[in-house]
């Protein structure tokens, strides 16, 4: 089966200050229909880069970059990217409706749009905010605006740029289980970024940790926990401790000494 | 509330100043005087203009210039600042010669706009379109060059053409730096109409102003220049009120 999206070989050369700087080397990542893969790193790892060139939003230096078989140049249609920095994605002079329409106002008619809009805002719990401007809403409800964005198209793939970071605990958790539940609905294939080892482990069917400069894939890990999954029973399961165990080892924890920035 | 109040109240109570110097003049002033004659001899001074129906048309011909020369202006700029801020190597390639044609004096294009257009409203638009065209142009490709990215990412990967791109995201976008450089542009291109109309008489309020002067009608020179100091107040005072509440509402400050 042809994977729906993946990289061979990848290689991104950025431009930096003292010349060009290699920033991934030699990532292969082939992520399945419906698939549910987390990206892994430290700050600066190159996870941010990597979902770009999977969106087909930077052209890869090296390798190949393909979905559902077939080279990208450029965003591929059905592929949209949630963005880390939501602040700069929404449209301060559009309503928080009117940014949901934005990817479908062309291409479907006033009543579907609409209907599709109050869906997706219904979703992520913001429908009684639609008529507000975006920079009127704290921080982790523009993230939302922009999950609500991607979702009213209708993705096949949704690559997630550390949605949930500036996000509470308790708005967190709730969001995580919308979006397993939207992605076995909706059978999704997402590509999620996030520097949270829990919320790794707990949402994803694989994961994969980026380290080294320039950075490739250090861990692949399965991560075969039952679902649906539940925020309370599932992260106290034997083998639900042991995964967030060799993550943390992956990424230069070792356990009796404090984290290191 | 209290704000909007000040912003109404400030240019009344910034003419004060003003206002008592013209009552001064007019208390003090030699109504024979043949450099300062007091202000209530200044409608008369233009009543002649008045009466043989030349005052209305160039006020309009002086109007016409600013506004379509303003306009192509901001065209030009908008478009051309929006290019060049896109692409750093196309940015590198043309600021020398941009810095060159900015440092231009405006006066110094009349003669040669003159030789080539000949005294028409043609030649006066070209000579008030270029230096018209510098702030708007480099207001918005320092807004360009600036963009977030992400907030160029967005339109792509939810799939929208380059046409709804453009309408949608870009020129919302850029509409507070254009509208920052007409504020800018706006009182340069009148000051530069009514010069190049005194400079060359190609008709409007400048080429009245010029001919009243070579007449020694001095109570003509300042009832006209009354006329143009309105305008240019009236014009500054129009995008100053539309920049402020466009850049408001498209930055989403309030
Ligand atoms: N547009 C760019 N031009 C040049 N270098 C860049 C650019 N964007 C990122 N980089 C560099 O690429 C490297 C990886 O950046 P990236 O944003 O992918 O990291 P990240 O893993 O997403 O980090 P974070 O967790 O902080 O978001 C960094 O060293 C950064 O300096
Ligand atoms: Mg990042």
């Amino acid at each position: 089966m042809t994977p729906t999206i993946s990289c061979t070989d990848l290689e991104v050369t950025l431009p930096g200050a003292s010349g060009a700087v290699n920033i991934l080397a030699g990532v292969n990542l082939s992520v399945a229909k419906a698939e549910f893969v987390s990206i892994l790193g430290t700050s600066g790892s190159g996870k941010t880069t990597l979902l770009r060139v999977l969106g087909g939003l930077l052209p890869a230096t090296g390798g190949e970059v393909r979905c559902d078989g077939t080279p990208i140049q450029g965003p591929p249609d059905g592929v949209v990217t949630v963005f880390q920095d939501y602040a700069h994605s929404l449209l301060p002079w559009r309503t928080v409706r009117r940014n949901v329409a934005l990817g479908i106002e062309a291409r479907l008619g006033r009543a579907e749009r609409d209907e599709r809009v109050d869906e997706a805002l219904t979703m992520v719990g913001l429908l009684e905010r639609a008529d507000e401007y975006p920079w009127r809403l704290s921080g982790g409800m523009q993230q939302r605006v922009q999950i609500a964005r991607a979702l009213a198209t209708r993705p096949r793939v949704l690559l997630m740029d550390e949605p949930f970071g500036a996000l509470d605990a308790m708005t967190k958790a709730s969001l995580q289980d919308q979006l397993q539940q939207v992605q076995s609905l909706t059978e999704t294939t997402i590509v999620f970024v996030t520097h949270d080892v829990e919320e790794a482990v707990y949402l994803s069917d694989r994961l994969v940790v980026l380290n080294g400069s320039p950075a490739d894939i250090g861990l692949t890990l399965d991560i075969p926990l039952p679902r649906p999954r539940h925020q309370i029973s599932t992260k106290e399961r034997a083998d639900y401790l042991e995964l967030r165990h060799r993550v943390y080892e992956a990424l230069g924890h070792t356990v009796g000494e404090p984290a290191r920035g | 509330m209290k704000a909007k109040k000040e912003r109404g109240g400030t240019p009344i109570r910034g003419l004060l100043p003003l206002v008592a110097l013209l009552v001064i003049w007019e208390l003090v002033g030699d109504p024979a005087s043949p450099y300062f004659p007091p202000p209530s001899t200044w409608i008369d001074g233009i009543q002649p203009l008045i009466d043989a129906d030349k005052l209305l048309p160039a006020i309009g011909q002086t109007s016409l210039t600013f506004v379509l020369g303003l306009a192509i202006a901001t065209a030009l700029g908008a478009i051309v600042g929006t290019l060049v801020g896109a692409s750093r190597s196309v940015d590198r390639a043309l600021s020398p010669s941009l810095e060159f044609l900015r440092a231009l004096p405006a006066a110094s294009l009349v003669p040669v706009a003159a030789l080539v257009l000949g005294y028409t409203t043609q030649m006066k638009l070209v000579v008030v379109v270029l230096p018209a065209t510098w702030p708007i142009l480099l207001t918005c490709r320092t807004a360009r060059r600036t963009l977030s990215p992400v907030l160029l990412d967005t339109p792509r990967t939810l799939g929208l053409s380059t046409w709804h791109r453009t309408t949608k995201i870009l020129t919302p976008a850029l509409t507070p730096a254009v509208l920052l450089g007409v504020r800018v542009a706006a009182p340069l291109a009148l000051i530069i109409t009514l010069l190049v109309e005194i400079v060359t008489r190609v008709n409007g309020l400048g080429a009245a102003l010029g001919a009243a002067q070579a007449g020694f009608l001095s109570a003509q020179v300042y009832g006209l220049l009354t006329i143009a100091g309105i305008l240019g107040f009236a014009v500054n005072w129009i995008v100053t009120r539309a920049e402020t509440s466009v850049s408001r509402r498209m930055r989403g400050t309030v």
